[in-house]
């Protein structure tokens, strides 16, 4: 098949200095991730998951190699042609600070709706299907701080998946929950994968995740140790 | 409206620490406050200054010969030797739409003395109906009553009576050169005695009936040497003085039309000192509210760091991040000044209508040779107070402005992972 890939590197390279001692968190990662791919990144913690998610992104440059999204090369982008390309092409699901404080679970549902300059019954239907689909109708008017733990991971997935972005990166998505929930987040994300193609791609320390994954990939000190593809389909 | 999520946020983001932008908004407020009320009062000051200064007795215009002053030569009459139509030229000036009223003086100088005592002094001749239309200088009467036109009768400074030991219904006898290089001498009631409270006034005048004066220095009721003009605002003087001066110039006299901005230039600049001083009060007020706004702002956003790096993350543009902080400070100045008009403006119409005595600070006074009350008066300072107004605003959107760069400035992937 001669797709193009929803992400690709190649040859990446993230160096941090720190205390004047380089820390060579990414080490010349090469990968290609198709449309519709449900990636599992894991790897002992310092492994370099969070920094490869990061550069995949576009929120860090890479010290070394280029990455593309959808063929575009984010090495040549500017600061703001990067925040378009996020706005537009990438949904981002972070371990903590998820939500804006100051808005409804709607609003930050709708954000990047709303910056795309989405009529405000589009953003509306859309969402609201949206909050149906995974669980959480009827919380559209609440501030996060009145939501649980739970319930605010998947406002964030909401958002992250809300646009249909070529990409979802979510980085331990389910570091903080119980197991029931985070299993139901899970199937959230599976049947959005299966039902409208969404490429997904994690980082985590979650054994369950990692089952579930249609490619797994093993990094050790920021570089790709393991990269399988199992036929086994992403829901149970 | 696209710009409005940005607004929302910014107006939310004020209410999460609702004690905070309080005690913020509370200083711009009291800083407001006190640059208006304290422009109130230095615009009091001069206004105290100028009324009394133009209103006890020079006019806020005078018309005189061109060669006049500064010498005040006797003979230089307007008109000169065939004097002029002083009628004419009083309704000349009175048609003027900024003049209320206009009186022609007479002056001199000679001795005056009674049995016992003996003392030099400046003789005013004026329109006793006329005259209080523009001066206030019969009105300072403290004892006895007005002269009447054509009777040899003087009102005498309260001094001048002090050193005289004259009183009203007391005889003097007033000795003058006359403009012919006679020497008038004549005998004369005292009517009254005055008391301006300026000592120069006090010490040195006699007023006289125009027309007795004037035959008592030779001089015929043609010649006189001033005519003063009331203007009731002060500051459309100049203009009304310049408007005159073309118009008398058509008369063919030569004649001089200046208002008490040329003729007490010291008054124009302790005015011009205070209106500089208005400035420098509120540079220095509102560069203090800088530095504390500046500082509520940068831990507000500080705190706020993770929220900048998300909105970054998700595709916000630096821009929009910084815009979003100074509408926070715009909403935040907004209800500052709201509540600084609102203490700002009844403080200052009460004090307008009563304003405070300091008369257990000091008595009368004088500021730049003008007679200050002891009270402490406002006038309304308009244009100060739209000025400060916007000052609050700056001070509010400068001090939100590097907050705001700082906050579009964080590193998303760093901050959201806790570095
Ligand atoms: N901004 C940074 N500055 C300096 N060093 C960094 C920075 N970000 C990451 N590192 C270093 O790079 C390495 C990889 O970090 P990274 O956060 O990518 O690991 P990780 O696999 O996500 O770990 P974890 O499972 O604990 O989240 C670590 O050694 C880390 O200390
Ligand atoms: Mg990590």
């Amino acid at each position: 098949m001669s797709e193009q890939p929803a992400v690709r590197t190649s040859d990446v390279w993230k160096v941090f200095e720190h205390d004047g001692i380089a820390v060579e968190a990414v080490r010349g990662v090469t990968l290609e991730i198709l449309p519709g791919e449900f990636v599992v990144m894991a790897g002992p913690s310092g492994s370099g998951k969070t920094t490869l998610l990061n550069l995949l992104g576009g929120l860090t440059q890479p010290t070394r190699g280029k990455v593309w999204i959808d063929g575009a090369d984010l090495t040549t982008l500017s600061e703001r042609a990067l925040a378009r390309l996020r706005l537009e092409r990438v949904g981002f699901v972070f371990q903590a600070y998820n939500l804006l404080p100051v808005l409804t679970a709607r609003e930050n549902a709708e954000f990047s709706l709303l910056l795309q300059g989405m009529a405000e019954d589009e953003r509306h239907r859309m969402v609201g299907e949206l909050f149906e689909r995974i669980g959480i109708a009827g919380l559209e008017d609440r501030r996060p701080a009145k939501l649980s733990g739970g319930q605010q991971q998947r406002v964030a997935v909401a958002r992250a998946v809300v646009g249909a972005p070529a990409l979802v990166l979510a980085d331990e998505p389910t570091a903080n929950l119980d197991s029931a929930t985070s299993l139901a987040l899970l199937d959230v994300m599976a049947n959005l994968n299966r039902e409208l193609g969404t490429t997904f791609v994690f980082a985590t320390h979650d054994p369950q995740l990692m089952e579930r994954a249609q490619r797994l990939i093993r990094l050790v000190d920021g570089a790709v140790a393991l990269d399988e593809r199992r036929s086994a389909p992403a829901s149970p | 409206m696209r710009e409005g999520r940005w607004w929302r946020i910014g107006w939310r983001n004020l209410g999460r620490n609702r004690r905070r932008s309080i005690v913020t908004a509370s200083a711009l407020a009291i800083g407001y406050f006190s640059v208006v009320l304290m422009v109130g009062l230095l615009k009091g000051l001069v206004a105290e200054m100028v009324d009394n200064g133009t209103g006890i007795v020079t006019g806020q215009v005078q018309v005189h010969a061109d060669d006049y002053l500064p010498d005040k030569e006797v003979y230089a009459t307007i008109g000169g030797r065939d004097g002029a139509d002083v009628a004419a030229l009083v309704a000349t000036l009175e048609a003027d739409p900024d003049v209320a009223a206009a009186t022609p003086r007479v002056y001199g100088g000679g001795l005056v003395s009674t049995g016992t005592a003996t003392g030099a002094a400046l003789f005013l001749g004026v329109d006793p109906e006329r005259e209080p239309r523009v001066s206030r200088l019969m009105q300072s009467l403290v004892r006895g009553r007005q002269p009447v036109a054509g009777a040899y009768e003087v009102l005498i400074g309260s001094e001048l009576a002090r050193t005289l030991e004259a009183e009203p219904g007391d005889e003097i006898v007033v000795v003058a050169p006359a403009i012919d290089g006679s020497l008038g001498n004549d005998l004369f009631v005292v009517a009254g005695v005055f008391h301006t409270g300026l000592v120069d006034l006090d010490r040195a005048f006699a007023l006289f009936p125009l027309d007795v004066l004037q035959s008592l220095i030779a001089l015929p009721p043609s010649r006189v040497h001033e005519i003063a003009a009331r203007v009731p605002d002060p500051w459309l003087a100049a203009e009304a003085a310049a408007r005159l001066a073309a118009e008398l110039e058509r008369g063919s006299l030569p004649v001089a039309a200046e208002s008490w901005m040329t003729l007490r230039p010291e008054m124009v600049e302790y005015a011009n000192l205070s209106e500089a001083m208005e400035w420098v009060l509120m540079v220095i007020v509102f560069a203090m509210a800088i530095f504390g706004v500046a500082n509520t702002m940068l831990m507000a956003t500080f705190e706020r760091r993770y929220e900048f790096a998300l909105l970054r993350a998700l595709g916000t543009t630096p821009g929009a991040v910084v815009r979003s902080v100074l509408y926070e400070a715009v909403a935040l100045g907004a209800i500052a000044l709201a509540a600084g008009a609102a203490i700002t403006l009844p403080v200052l119409v009460w004090w307008y209508h009563a304003p405070p005595s300091v008369a257990w600070l000091f008595g009368e006074t004088t500021l730049s040779g003008a007679l200050m009350r002891p009270v402490l008066r406002v006038e309304y300072p308009w244009l100060m107070g739209v000025a400060a107004a916007a000052a609050l605003f700056g001070t509010a959107v400068l001090a939100a402005l590097y907050p705001a760069v700082r906050a579009a400035r964080v590193a998303p992937a760093d901050t959201l992972s806790g570095r």
